[in-house]
């Protein structure tokens, strides 16, 4: 990741006032924060007993970790007014990868750490080629990334093959993500590094900095020497990186490896999004507002669930809320023509 | 603005309108089409047939099973092999296997298709092309073999009322006769799942005392099912007693999670299907010997099964006209299976060709474990 420039972060938290020339966290994001705690406050009059447990609070965190972590990519490819459809099949391939190189009871190949360097090297390898293929060949992002995901999901059938389900068998390893430190599940402790990491990225670096400048403007950017083709690659490939690093996680929690082990974090992971306030043409947004917005679609998934609503209904419902969610965000522009790319 | 967005809309309808109208009137000519060639059975010379397994993907290792099947089959039979794996969608299915069909060879298929739904262009394409079909699992209901003609040779499925019931019965015997269980079913419109989901119900009216908690689908699929039943874990914490799936990657899901929640111990399985890592779990008593219910069948032995049916009746060995209506709509016997029994049902795994020797040997409704037991279509319990 050397490429990305990082500054050294800054001593305080990122949420510290940056200095002027930096934009200041505007106060939006507060209607999400209140749609959480509505939510939360009525699962838990609905749900006595289950909803506000430790033991749930844990399954929301493990269960917001993958859409976490892919989030951050999603959010960047997204800032720059492209889009990232490849999530799943970047997942597929990655983790299985990841499986096949650990200690499985396929194969006798055990890497450890090495497994895991691999794994996200594809993720990268797919976002780059993502990358390359939108910037050289001029094809726009959304199909390019439809694209990848289907070769991400066709290598990952591959590498599941024929033969029985590979699965791990290193308890250690498969425990790992569920296990905790501090009360917390890991897998959400490395979703919390992650975001904080995408924040501080997005914020203080070059990399995030130009995301930002390519989605207001992509032409006004290029006037101004910002070498939109080369960061859209960097963009592209952290994205790629994400999705695989969650593939690992997905892996890990299911303890065996499995072609569409991303099934459903695609949709989960644009609503959040969109949710969470980043413009889908590019410019506006961020990192930790997509993880509100993770989070908000998590406690909802989880509360319909303990509620007892029906699982038709459900997805009925997640598809309302992204659609209504869409809708208010672009409520001030539906005068204007805008074109959403 | 108004007026490009009236006209937008106008053109959107009318672009419906029309997809809608082409889309009737290439499904009228296929079904005319369809039913004006292929009467009579003729025997096709073994060299002008080629063998066509179609399955939903290749991810699942039921269909790769099946896919396992039917290479054993052809090389026994000395005939050559497509498979067609239509990655989960009706659309791929139906144009690779008109694609094939429009090769010219003779086609003998077995599809296990990807929705009732696709039965009929299936079959209709391939009576068009003289071949031969056999279906597996899945068909609309009032769509019977002796009613669209011969090149349909038979619809096979294995019963899904009974696997639920042995499975059903299996867990509530295996927490005591008394507690909450959960279950997972497939994909929800699926009439596999539904049915199953019915034995389960009708099994548990003689265990009184044990309660389905809820039911959540997990469309076959274990990372799916490792969340749901994550959820369910959240919910009901230690009132769970027992999970029932639909099938057994949803079951190996929902075992991981349950693992997760430190709960293996205390916690009984019950599912369909015993894959390859079940019987491993089976055999090490896995949690306090976790899983308790199984049923035995095979994916080989259904492909095998439903190719060589429609092999025979293109080759003219089997006359359809004289088949019985128990050999066109069958039922074939699926086993249950506890860890006590478990060890007769391993002995096929090990040795697949063998079995489809017999197979060869004892014809499609007589080879053992799955020989044909009744005619479909389903009946659910109370209907």
């Amino acid at each position: 990741m050397s490429d990305l420039k990082a500054r050294p972060a800054p001593d305080a938290a990122p949420a510290a006032p940056a200095s002027a020339s930096r934009p200041r966290p505007r106060i939006r994001g507060v209607g999400e924060v209140a749609a959480l705690v509505v939510l939360v406050v009525v699962f838990a009059v609905l749900n006595p007993g289950t909803f506000l447990t430790l033991d749930n609070l844990r399954t929301v965190l493990d269960q917001a970790a993958l859409p976490l972590v892919i989030g951050v990519g999603a959010t960047l490819v997204i800032l720059m007014g492209s889009i990232d459809l490849s999530v799943e099949g970047v997942m597929g391939a990655a983790g299985m990868t990841f499986v096949l190189l650990s200690a499985n009871d396929r194969n006798g190949l055990d890497l450890g750490l090495g497994a895991f360097v691999v794994a996200v090297a594809v993720g990268l390898a797919l976002g780059l080629l993502t990358g390359l293929i939108h910037t050289l060949l001029k094809v726009p992002s959304f199909i390019v990334t439809l694209g990848v995901w289907y070769v991400g999901l066709g290598i990952a059938t591959l590498l599941f093959g024929q033969a029985a389900i590979p699965f791990l068998t290193s308890d250690g390893l498969t425990s790992w993500p569920s296990d905790t430190t501090l009360g917390l599940p890991h897998s959400f402790l490395l979703a919390f590094v992650v975001v904080a990491l995408g924040a501080l990225v997005s914020r203080f670096t070059r990399l995030g900095r130009y995301a930002f400048a390519i989605g207001a403007d992509e032409q006004i950017a290029q006037d101004n020497g910002v070498p939109v083709g080369r960061y859209k690659l960097y963009v592209f490939a952290l994205a790629g990186g994400c999705s695989a690093l969650a593939g690992i996680v997905g892996s890990l929690q299911l303890g065996a490896g499995a072609a569409n082990v991303g099934i459903g974090n695609l949709f989960l992971t644009i609503a959040a999004v969109v949710i969470g306030g980043t413009a889908l043409g590019g410019g506006k947004g961020g990192v930790l507002r997509t993880a509100l917005g993770v989070v908000l679609l998590t406690v909802l998934n989880n509360g319909l669930i303990l509620s007892g609503v029906s699982p038709n209904i459900q997805s009925a419902v997640s598809g309302v809320v992204l659609i209504v969610a869409i809708a208010a965000a672009g409520w001030a522009y539906r005068g204007r023509l805008r074109i959403a790319k | 603005m108004s007026f490009t967005t009236t006209s937008r809309v106008r053109r959107l309808i009318a672009g419906a309108l029309a997809a809608t109208v082409v889309g009737t009137l290439a499904t009228a000519c296929s079904t005319t089409s369809g039913s004006s060639t292929g009467a009579a059975q003729e025997a096709i010379p073994k060299e002008d047939i080629v063998l066509v397994a179609s399955v939903i993907n290749l991810t699942n290792p039921y269909m790769a099973s099946m896919v396992e099947g039917a290479k054993a089959l052809s090389a026994e039979l000395d005939v050559p092999l497509k498979i067609v794996n239509s990655n989960g969608s009706s659309q791929t299915e139906i144009s690779q296997i008109q694609a094939i069909l429009a090769e010219g060879k003779k086609v003998v298929l077995m599809v296990n298709t990807v929705a009732s739904s696709d039965a009929p262009p299936i079959v209709n394409a391939v009576k068009a092309a003289g071949g031969y079909v056999t279906i597996w699992w899945n068909k609309p209901d009032d769509f019977e073999p002796w009613t669209v003609g011969d090149n349909f040779v038979a619809f096979q499925k294995h019963p899904g009322v009974e696997s639920g019931r042995c499975t059903g019965d299996a867990l509530a015997d295996g927490i005591g006769d008394e507690g909450n269980i959960i279950a997972l079913p497939g994909v929800q419109d699926s009439t596999t799942s539904q049915t199953r989901v019915a034995g389960l119900e009708d099994a548990l009216k003689d265990h009184p005392n044990v309660k389905l908690l809820e039911q959540r689908p997990a469309n076959w699929d274990q990372q799916i099912a490792f969340k749901e039943t994550q959820s369910l874990l959240a919910k009901y914490g230690d009132e769970i007693d027992g999970v029932w799936a639909a099938d057994d990657a949803m079951m190996l899901g929902a075992i991981e999670a349950v693992k997760k929640a430190g709960r293996i111990d205390d916690v009984k399985f019950a599912s369909d299907g015993l894959y390859p890592p079940t019987i491993e779990m089976m055999k090490s008593g896995m949690g306090d010997d976790a899983i308790v219910g199984e049923t035995f069948h095979r994916g080989y032995m259904a492909a095998a099964t439903g190719l060589y049916t429609s092999y025979l009746a293109a080759t003219g060995e089997l006359k359809v006209a004289d088949m019985t209506k128990e050999q066109r709509n069958s039922l074939f016997k699926i086993s249950c299976v506890t860890p006590e029994n478990l060890d007769e049902f391993t002995k096929y795994d090990t040795d697949v060709e063998g079995w489809v020797k017999q197979l060869v040997e004892n014809g499609p409704f007589d080879t053992e474990p799955a020989t044909l037991i009744g005619q479909g279509p389903e009946k659910l319990p109370g209907s």
